[in-house]
């Protein structure tokens, strides 16, 4: 069976109001990859990226970032999805054979645009979007009240996903620094400002700024360039019903199905057993637990039983998840470089021990209406 | 997860006008696909992932696959968007091709949707961007869009295409009127399409000369439509694709190779590209999808070619970077009749972008029409039988090219 | 009928975008203005949706145009609900005054819910499964703003 390898990767630091141009964030992130590993340009076959017109700002905004991304004289395009996805287009190309060496970026500039705008503008604009009511904080409100009032889950067990992805961002170089948060409590998470209630501002994975690469090889190619690649194992990916009304904002369908999806092609068969590490694209604190649920870690309505801290039995989020630097178009993509370092003992200090199977999400939509979930695994040389 | 053969089984159009006003965006999208899912007799449980596509400022929506999920059947399903300019609709293409070639279990047939309904949103602000560089820069001016692009007009598509065409002519020695012969086959092949915008079956040289410049040499009668309309083409592996249709078009070629930024980038200032009519980025594409279908003489094996081409001089032009004509000869071919319906090569029997341009669904509609003359099922059917055809597609700040490859034989291995 | 367009102005760059709605959600703002809520029927799985639909989504059948319509009652059940201060316009978002309560709101032989502002109400005294009605703008254009908002039934209110 053909796969395909994670050989590089390179996450240029977030930051809320980066001082430098957009296609130096990008360069910065491309250069990277492909320098942390000693490849060229010329290695390179095909480029994907991730951007969003709207969040760049101009129709069309990868026809501009060609030169800076890697792209020139490549075979070349775009998702217009968070990071992950474009990570999953990119494994299809590797796959067939056509492409040898796959480089993957995704990244934006929220300290340009308005990011929850942004959101206002992607809802129905025959009925919902005249009305401006709902955006990404008013309907992540609505999800968390609906989980919390139908599994009787309290506030504070919400708040205390907030509590240690936030703590968990102090031990992460990369992390934004004003997400860090080292004395944490559910209290201050609490009494934070209310976005929409019930959600406060700490529970909110902020927009910020910043840019991602991952580079893709197939199999055979990927233990030339070296000798312990991340294999992705499995990759799931589900989009359910749009409208807020038509769904069961107690659960995640779309994550459901991406699993069962990921872990099938795994082979994974009790995920909380067989998973190390979960590194998901949480919008919100209740988002971690829900996903959890949807995952298969616990049963639904239980994510506040599970002990997900560093060392504890089923690490969510060691890197402090979207919450330690929400980018969007490259989170999702970040979560996977995460998952890499952990299974690469790189993660520094927030390295969880013993790592080999470890599982990253990405998301789009309101309430995370579309989910991506990646089995990854420690390669090496059989 | 092992390697697949893909091929075409179907495609489906709705009706292009420049106001589909009895429709919204989604209700548009779902009609192309109802169609191809009927022409197949599928239903949409038979489809395993989507594949998405448009150029989501030109309608001012945001991730607009979001909301229109009911629409296109994506409830519950796997599902992404690609969008790259006006190759969205062969990025479309590629992407369900890459989607059913890579074998993931549980994929095996995708359902490709391109759409554009320009008369919502605001296109012209949508295009303006590219041409005119940030859109914040035009913010700080303190003038409204509308009235910036009209200043700086000049550096929009037909401004892009006016440079090529004067190029083209200083090169080749092609008049006006071989522009205006290209303008007229297209318009009367669109005739004979049902689902096509500009149908002009009577359309003559003389009434296009006749007709005013919009910036020379291209004048007005010369001009491709505003559109809205959408299509649906559907890919699958090859042991379906024979069940499902007497002769699959299959898949063997796709390249999307990047020119650098165009001239009109930044701020005007380009990387250096000086002729427009250079186009390195389709003669990388097509060396890179000959060389997965196998093909080393293309103006002998291709037998049919839907190009995209907004302006006709662009259409003499693509036909000769992509291979299919010897440099500056192509006006000729259009004198001769090679690129008539019953000629050698015939070229845009769907009469192409210049008769019908719903912007992110055109590319699509290349390669849909390219798959149906090899499956035999096109409204304008050529009358020799094609084997092997190529859709193209263009589009960014002139440095995107999309070009795929069909034919009505597997891949050889 | 008239054909209706939905007019959505002044972004960040100053453009004017509209939306066809198409001949399903025309039907149902031409009933707004007359203040009667429509919805329509999926055939195949008889689920009842406002706004009405071309096409049901769970069961990818097209829903005809010339029946299946359903005239709803206005008043309708409280599903979820939350008060931001934060306004999110499609220029940018602002902090606002007043914190004004939304809702979900099922409305009465539907079966999903739309998102409206609540009137005349506090958070503290809202909870999930209130009955709420319809409270019409005086001014009545088609448009989904034709609705103000709902405002809570009290115990023996119909």
């Amino acid at each position: 069976m053909n796969k395909v390898g994670i050989v590089g990767y390179y996450q240029v630091p977030p930051a809320l109001d980066h001082n430098m141009g957009r296609y130096e964030l990008i360069f910065q992130a491309v250069r990277g990859a492909l320098d942390n590993v000693g490849l060229k340009h010329k290695d390179v076959t095909s480029v994907v990226s991730a951007t969003n017109d709207y969040y760049d700002g101009r129709t069309i905004s990868n026809c501009f970032t060609v030169e800076a991304g890697g792209g020139y004289m490549k075979d070349e395009t775009k998702v217009e999805m968070d990071g992950a996805f474009a990570v999953h287009y990119g494994m299809l190309r590797a796959l067939t054979g056509h492409h040898k060496l796959v480089l993957v970026w995704g990244g934006s500039m929220s300290s340009c645009y308005p990011y929850s705008s942004s959101t206002l503008l992607s809802t129905d604009p025959t009925f919902e979007r005249p009305l401006e009511l709902i955006n990404d904080m008013t309907a992540g409100a609505f999800q968390m009240r609906a989980y919390m009032n139908h599994f009787n889950v309290s506030a504070e067990d919400i708040a205390q996903v907030a509590v240690k992805n936030r703590r968990n961002a102090t031990s992460n170089e990369l992390a934004l620094p004003e997400s860090q948060l080292p004395a944490a409590t559910t209290e201050m998470i609490l009494k934070a400002d209310v976005l929409s209630s019930p959600v406060t501002e700490l529970m909110y994975s902020h927009p910020c700024d910043g840019a991602a690469c991952i580079i893709l090889a197939p199999e055979q190619q990927a233990l030339k360039i070296r000798d312990d690649p991340v294999w992705i194992t499995g990759v799931g990916y589900s989009q359910e019903a749009y409208y807020l009304g038509d769904r069961d904002l107690t659960q995640s369908q779309s994550m459901k199905n991406a699993a069962q999806m990921a872990y099938k092609m795994a082979g994974v068969k009790d995920p909380k057993k067989e998973t190390d590490v979960a590194e998901v694209f949480e919008h919100f604190a209740h988002e971690e637990m829900i996903f959890s649920e949807a995952l298969g870690f616990c049963k639904p309505g239980e994510g506040a039983s599970l002990s997900t801290e560093i060392g504890g039995e089923l690490p969510i989020n060691p890197s402090g998840g979207a919450m330690s630097g929400n980018t969007p178009c490259a989170t999702g993509m970040i979560r996977l470089i995460e998952a890499a370092k952990q299974i690469h003992g790189d993660a520094s200090e927030h390295q969880v021990k013993d790592v080999h199977r470890v599982v990253a999400s990405g998301q789009i939509g309101l309430c995370a209406q579309n989910n991506i979930l990646f089995v990854l695994e420690r390669g090496g040389r059989k | 997860m092992s390697k697949q053969q893909a091929a075409i089984v179907s495609a489906g159009f709705c009706e292009h006008a420049s106001k589909r006003s009895d429709v919204n965006m989604a209700e548009m999208a779902n009609e192309a696909i109802q169609d191809c899912l009927n022409n197949a007799n599928i239903e949409m449980d038979a489809v395993d992932a989507i594949v998405m596509g448009n150029m989501p400022a030109f309608e001012g929506a945001n991730l607009p696959e979001l909301w229109m999920t009911d629409w296109v059947g994506a409830r519950d399903k796997p599902l992404i968007r690609v969008t790259t300019g006006g190759t969205t609709g062969g990025s479309v293409a590629i992407a369900g091709y890459y989607h059913v070639a890579a074998g993931l279990p549980g994929i095996e047939t995708v359902l490709a949707v391109a759409f554009e309904q320009q008369s919502c949103g605001n296109t012209s602000v949508g295009l303006s961007s590219v041409a005119l560089g940030e859109i914040s820069i035009v913010n700080a001016l303190g003038l409204p869009a509308e009235s910036a692009m009209r200043i700086f007009g000049a550096g929009a598509a037909i401004g892009i295409a006016s440079y090529q065409a004067i190029n083209y002519m200083k090169r080749s020695g092609c008049t006006e009127e071989d522009l205006a012969r290209v303008v007229v086959q297209n318009r009367r092949n669109a005739a004979k399409n049902w689902w096509t915008h500009l149908k002009m079956p009577d359309y003559t040289i003389e009434q296009v000369m006749a007709t005013p410049y919009v910036s020379y040499p291209l004048r007005f009668g010369m001009v491709t439509p505003a559109s809205d309309g959408a299509c649906a083409v559907l890919f699958t592996r090859e042991e379906i694709a024979k069940d499902t249709v007497d002769i699959p078009a299959y898949v063997n070629g796709v390249s999307s190779v990047a020119n650098e930024t165009g001239i009109v980038g930044y701020a005007a200032a380009g990387a250096g590209q000086l002729d427009p009519c250079e186009q390195l980025g389709a003669v990388e594409s097509a060396k890179l999808a000959y060389s997965q279908a196998g093909i080393s003489f293309p103006e002998k094996e291709i037998d049919y070619a839907e190009v995209y081409s907004p302006f006709p001089n662009q259409e003499l032009m693509w036909l000769e970077r992509l291979g299919l004509f010897k440099e500056n000869t192509a006006h000729l071919r259009y004198r001769d009749g090679t690129t008539a319906p019953n000629g050698e090569l015939p070229v845009n029997c769907s009469g192409g972008v210049n008769s019908t341009n719903a912007i992110g669904a055109s590319g699509l509609e290349r390669v849909a029409e390219a798959a149906l003359q090899i499956m035999g099922k096109a409204e304008n059917q050529v009358p020799k039988t094609v084997h092997t055809s190529i859709g193209h597609g263009w589009g960014g700040c002139i440095n995107f090219v999309t070009l795929t490859v069909l034919s009505d034989q597997p891949r050889r291995k | 009928m008239t054909r209706k367009r939905i007019e959505i102005t002044t972004g960040f760059v100053q453009a004017d975008y509209n939306f066809w709605v198409g001949k399903y959600m025309d039907k149902f703002y031409d009933g707004l203005e007359s203040k009667q809520v429509l919805g329509n029927r999926c055939p195949t799985c008889n689920r009842v949706f406002v706004p009405p639909r071309k096409v049901c989504g769970n069961c990818f059948k097209t829903i005809d145009l010339s029946n299946n319509w359903v005239k709803l009652k206005d008043t309708g059940t409280l599903r979820n609900f939350t008060t931001t201060r934060i306004a999110v316009s499609e220029a940018g978002k602002k902090k606002t005054s007043e914190a004004i309560p939304i809702g979900m709101v099922q409305f009465d032989g539907s079966d999903t819910s739309v998102v409206y502002p609540l009137l005349d109400v506090q958070e503290k005294d809202l909870t999930i499964g209130l009955k709420v009605q319809v409270v019409w703008n005086d001014e009545l254009k088609g448009h989904p703003r034709d609705i103000k908002g709902f405002r809570m039934l009290k115990g023996g209110e119909r």
